[in-house]
Order: structure tokens, then C-alpha cells, then sequence
């Protein structure tokens, strides 16, 4: 114990550079500590784009394409999906609820979904959440939009706007539904997910949008259906591109997985939902592991920084390391004094890093949230964390000894007093 | 006839690869004795004082202090017994800077369990030990207790080296030109609280110095050159 305060005191003594070493640690430790946070906060907020759902159903293609393409809206289908499959697999008794979503349009480059009312009532995110109204109502009429929470600030919608969809999902679209415009009835609360960039309409008035188009392109002329007169047509879709299901009990899953991959009216691929995701992280964890490996290094570089101030300070402290032998320190004790020092700075560092962390994460959290839909919370370090400070921290003993070695060294040599 | 304190017979030492440094045949310190040693530097006084603690090891002969041979002790073991036996006063900043003037007082006594407990044997606890000592060589000014050692003049440190090589009575303790940075009245004043402490705490005193001047205070004088087989001329 009284080491530990012959080592403080003397850090004290050297406090200028010492500082400096204790905020390069502590920034690096910053550095660490929020790539390790966002990372999880990221990983677990992507896991929980989609969840309550058990099987997500589309034409047959890749787990991850069907995913991205039903659940982040990124991609298109190879193909649709008739509407009777539909119908056939969401009437099976095992199934709860049903989804249908139907991709294809834009409106300035945000996806429009066209789907029914059991997307406001069951479709769930993150630990189970359910969408929220933060303006406005479901759409009911044909003509009717939602908007995601994004897409309402972004282009400053309020309910109300009339919106002109188009034809296929580029920013820049030639083929527009002019003659069919939607009226914003409805905006969602912030959710973190792809549905914030996702304009909602109903399945009939995506149905509409198309029902007088002919091989991909609209009608000219006589074949033209005024919005008006479409009210009149049955807008019961024929295809869609993809749906999700809920089951009554969930360990019919595979069953109805197996069933459905075995259908026989038409080639179907039906995925679970946390397994795709998973399979879809693990293609994007490269990138997250190359952040933590580079701060992990910046870690290193403090520690060396801490490494080179400690020994470049050695000689002068020469006469230090004599006069403590001359009271009685043996060379052991002017070793566990060197660790120490390597100790208290890193314990420092590790303080101050965490004291800027939990300050800056205070100031980013709500632009964190509102931008990126990342929920940081100002929680106590996971053990994950601590397991990183532990690392650090063991680290520095390591890195400690070299000095201490040194410093052990020489004081044999030295003995008890030095000719400087 | 009662061992000697000190005793060494027939030391051998030479550093690595150099030609033999020191060749005494014998030497010793009687309990309670104040001997001069006259050692100019560059003479093997500094290395001899390095044996004398047990710091370095002689190739040749044996050095036992309290009846005790340094060698059959296993190096822990020489430097636990250097640091209960043995109260060191060096030339000049041999004070921690960063460490209050008490706090460098007491050093020793947290180093070594025996001198602890006997500065506990008088006084209630180690800073008030430290104080009786401090005032009995002449710093009776608390308020100097409590600064920092580096903010004091050369012959207030000088005390308060001598306060720490003296807490906790040590039986030996050796001086290496304490007072060489001291003019000639403080040196002189500075002896004479040096030689009553140690007088007191029963200590013998070994001191060293180059300034002949001062071995008629002492009990005895030597010459480190007339007690070394080994000296050679170009040390003159």
C-alpha cells in the first residue's frame, strides 16, 4: 500500500507528462469503448429490424435477398407471387396472421410497400415494439398513404400532401402515376428500422397504380382508367411480392417451412426471419471487426506512448531508484513500484475514457437516435466491456514490467548511490 | 572482548573485467564507536560502502555486521538486514523531493518492520517520532515538516537526511560526506547534532569524508588509501 502512494507521489512530481499519457490512454479507451458500444448497439438493433415473425415467404431465390429485399427494401424480387398461394398458405390453421407486401414503386427514391391493415396490427421490431401513429390514422381509402417517420421530415410531408408515385424503385423515375396521386393520411413513429423510409399504401391502391398498365407500361388513350372509375374495378391483387407470417404456435415453424418449400402450386422459399438476419450480419461483421481491431491498435499505441514516457523518464530517476534502496526498498519493491506507476496511469486513462465516453454519449445520443436510429443506452459497461478494460489493464501490467525491469536492473547495478 | 560491530577480514573486490579496486585485511567498527574514514573520491570508498550494505558481494573475504556474515545471507535476506541495521547519510540530494519532510523521515521505518517498531518504542506514532527527531537536529519549525523536501536549503536537507538515517536506532549508520555541500560553521554544527543523536540512539557512526580536518572529532581515524592493499598511485 504505502508503494502504491510512493508511486502516486512521484507520478504527481512528473504530473505534465504524466497527464499527457493518462488522455492519450483515455482517448483511446473512448475510442475503444464506442466502436465496441455502437457495434453492439448496431448489431442488436439490426437483429431486431423485424421480429414476432416466424416465417417470411417469397418466390423462390436467396435467404438474404428475399430478406432484403421484404424486410430492408433493398433489391427487388426475381419474381412475384400469385395471390391464390397467398390466400392457400395464410387460411392453413397453424398460421395466426398474415402480411402481404407487395414492392415495386418510389416516390423520390423511398420504396412504397402496398400492403393491408395486419401490417399496422402485427408487424413487430425491435423487442417486440409494435408501429405507432405519431400523426394521423392507418390508410383506409384507396387513395390513402402512411408515412415512415424518415420520409415525413426529410421531405417535410404532413398529413394532407398530395404524393405522385412512380413506377420502379430509382430516385429519378421517367413513368410516373400522375393521373393516380395518394394524400398522406397517416405518419409513423421513428422505429430504427427500414420502415421509416417506407411509404405505406394498400394493396387495392397499388392495385389501382397498375390496372390499366399493359406488358410494364401504361396505358394510352381509350385503355386509360381514370383514379375515379378504378373505385369501380375489383382491385383484388394477382400477385405480390412477398409475405409474412405469424404462427398460433411456434414450434410449427419448420413444419410449415418444410410445407412451404415443398409447395406445389408455385416455387416458394419461406425463411426465418432471425436466422437470415443473422446469416446477413455475419456478411457485414467484417467491417465491424476491422473497427474494433483498429481501436483495439490505437489502445496499443497509448500503451506504448505510457511505455516510452515511463522509460525515457528512467534514467533521470536514477537517483530516485538509490535513495529508495538506501532507506530499504529492495529491488523487488522499486520493480512493483515501476508496475505501479504503468497501473495507476492506465486505471487513470481507463477513468477518464470512461467519464468522456458516458459525457459524449450523453451530448450524441439524441442525434444518434434521431439519425441512425441507434438507442444508446447510458448504461454501466457490459461485461464485454469490462472484459475489454480487463484486457487493457492486464496490458499495462504487462507492458509495466518492461520498465520495471530496466529500472530493476539497474538499481542492482547502482546500489546505493550514484556518481551523476 | 565483545564482537565488533563491523568486521571485515581479508576483502577481495573488483568490479567486472578491471583490475582489483579493494584488498583490505582487515577492518572493524567497535559498538558505539565514531570513526573517521579518510577517502578521497575515485579511492573504492563509494564501492566499499556498497559492501558494507550488502549491496555488492566481495570475491574474496567476509563482512559481518552484528556478528552476522553478509555472505551466508541470501541477497532478500542482505538487503531486509542492511535496512533494519544500517542508517544511510549521503552527500547531497539523497531526499525524495516529491515527499514531504516527514514523510521522508519515516522512509525507513516502511521498509523495514524493526526500525518501525523501535521508533514506536518512545514516540505514539512514525510522524511524531519523525518530529522529535527533526527538533532534536534543530528544525523545531512544524510548518518545514510539512513542505515539500526539495523546497529546503542544502543544510535544512542535510538534517532531515540525518533525521532519516537515525529513525528507528539503527545499530550502524554510515555517512558519506554529509557535510561536504556545507560552509564551515554549519558543518560543525551539523557534527555536532549528528554525533549527540547518535549518541543517543546508541548507533556507531562511520563516516567518510576526504576533509582530514575533521578526524580529530572522532574517535578514531583511518585512511581508507593506508587500509587498501589495492590503491594505486593514480588516485592521489
Amino acid at each position: 500500500m504505502y508503494l502504491l502512494r510512493l508511486a502516486l507521489q512521484s507520478l504527481a512530481n512528473r504530473r505534465f507528462s504524466a497527464l499527457l499519457t493518462v488522455i492519450a490512454i483515455a482517448l483511446s479507451v473512448t475510442l475503444l469503448l464506442s466502436v465496441e458500444r455502437v457495434r453492439t448497439e448496431a448489431r442488436a438493433s439490426f437483429a431486431s429490424t423485424v421480429s414476432g415473425t416466424d416465417l417470411i415467404v417469397g418466390a423462390r431465390s436467396g435467404s438474404v435477398q428475399l430478406l432484403l429485399y421484404s424486410v430492408f427494401r433493398i433489391g427487388n424480387a426475381t419474381n412475384n407471387i400469385r395471390w391464390d398461394s397467398f390466400e392457400q398458405i395464410s387460411h392453413q390453421p397453424k398460421v395466426k396472421w398474415a402480411i402481404p407486401l407487395s414492392l415495386g414503386d418510389s416516390h423520390r427514391g423511398f420504396r412504397v410497400l402496398g400492403t393491408n391493415q395486419a401490417y399496422f396490427e402485427h408487424y413487430r421490431f425491435g423487442r417486440d415494439q409494435a408501429l405507432q401513429l405519431s400523426e394521423g390514422r392507418p390508410f383506409s381509402d384507396l387513395y390513402d398513404a402512411v408515412l415512415g417517420a424518415d420520409i415525413a421530415r426529410e421531405l417535410g410531408y404532413q398529413l394532407g400532401t398530395e404524393l405522385v408515385l412512380a413506377h420502379g424503385a430509382g430516385a429519378v423515375s421517367f413513368v410516373k402515376h400522375a393521373d393516380k396521386p395518394f394524400h398522406v393520411v397517416g405518419i409513423l413513429a421513428k422505429t430504427g428500422t427500414p420502415v421509416d423510409r417506407t411509404i405505406h399504401i394498400s394493396l387495392e391502391g397499388m392495385e389501382a397504380l397498375h390496372v390499366d398498365w399493359q406488358q410494364g407500361m401504361p396505358a394510352r388513350g381509350a385503355g386509360k382508367v381514370s383514379a375515379e372509375q378504378a373505385r369501380q374495378l375489383d382491385l383484388t391483387p394477382t400477385a405480390i411480392t412477398a409475405f409474412m407470417l405469424g404462427l398460433e404456435r411456434r414450434i410449427d415453424t419448420f413444419a410449415l417451412q418444410r410445407q412451404i418449400n415443398e409447395f406445389s402450386g408455385e416455387p416458394l422459399l419461406a425463411i426465418l426471419p432471425g436466422v437470415a438476419l443473422q446469416e446477413l450480419w455475419s456478411l457485414l461483421s467484417v467491417a465491424e471487426k476491422a473497427l474494433l481491431l483498429v481501436s483495439v491498435f490505437v489502445v496499443l499505441t497509448g500503451l506504448v506512448g505510457m511505455l516510452t514516457a515511463i522509460l525515457s523518464g528512467l534514467n533521470e530517476r536514477r537517483r530516485e531508484m538509490a535513495v529508495l534502496r538506501s532507506v530499504g526498498a529492495r529491488p523487488l519493491h522499486i520493480f512493483s513500484l515501476l508496475v505501479l506507476e504503468a497501473v495507476s496511469l492506465t486505471l487513470a486513462g481507463i477513468a477518464l475514457g470512461l467519464a468522456l465516453l458516458y459525457a459524449g454519449m450523453a451530448a450524441a445520443r439524441p442525434w444518434l437516435e434521431q439519425q441512425y436510429g441507434l438507442f444508446l443506452p447510458l448504461a454501466w459497461p457490459t461485461p464485454s466491456e469490462l472484459k475489454l478494460l480487463g484486457g487493457i489493464l492486464a496490458a499495462s501490467l504487462l507492458m509495466g514490467c518492461i520498465p520495471a525491469w530496466r529500472a530493476y536492473r539497474q538499481a542492482l547495478l547502482d546500489g546505493l548511490s550514484i556518481r551523476l | 572482548m565483545t564482537t565488533p560491530l563491523l568486521q571485515v577480514s581479508d576483502l577481495q573486490f573488483a568490479w567486472p573485467g578491471q583490475p582489483l579496486l579493494l584488498d583490505i585485511p582487515a577492518f572493524s567498527l567497535e559498538t558505539g564507536e565514531r570513526l573517521f574514514l579518510k577517502g578521497p573520491s575515485g579511492s573504492g570508498k563509494t564501492t566499499l560502502l556498497g559492501l558494507l550494505g550488502g549491496v555488492h558481494q566481495p570475491q574474496q573475504g567476509a563482512i559481518s555486521l552484528l556478528g552476522q556474515s553478509l555472505r551466508q545471507l541470501s541477497s532478500l535476506r542482505r538487503d531486509r538486514f542492511r535496512a533494519d541495521h544500517t542508517g544511510y547519510l549521503f552527500q547531497q540530494f539523497n531526499l525524495l523531493p516529491y515527499l514531504s519532510v516527514l514523510d521522508n523521515v519515516t522512509l525507513p521505518c516502511r521498509f523495514s518492520a524493526l526500525r518501525r517498531e523501535r521508533a514506536l518504542r518512545q514516540q505514539p506514532d512514525l510522524n511524531s517520532a519523525a518530529e522529535h527527531l527533526l527538533r532534536e537536529l534543530g528544525l523545531s519549525d512544524a510548518t518545514l515538516h510539512q513542505r515539500s523536501a526539495g523546497a529546503l536549503s542544502i543544510g535544512q536537507q542535510q538534517r532531515v537526511a540525518a533525521a532519516r538515517a537515525l529513525i528507528g536506532s539503527p545499530e550502524l549508520v554510515i555517512a558519506d560526506e554529509p557535510t561536504s555541500a556545507l560552509d564551515a560553521d554549519s558543518r560543525d554544527a551539523f557534527l555536532k547534532l549528528l554525533f549527540d543523536e547518535c549518541e543517543q540512539m546508541g548507533s556507531s557512526l562511520l563516516f567518510v569524508s576526504h576533509d582530514t580536518s575533521l578526524a580529530t572529532r572522532f574517535d578514531r581515524a583511518l585512511s581508507l588509501a593506508e587500509l587498501n592493499r589495492a590503491s594505486k598511485p593514480e588516485t592521489l
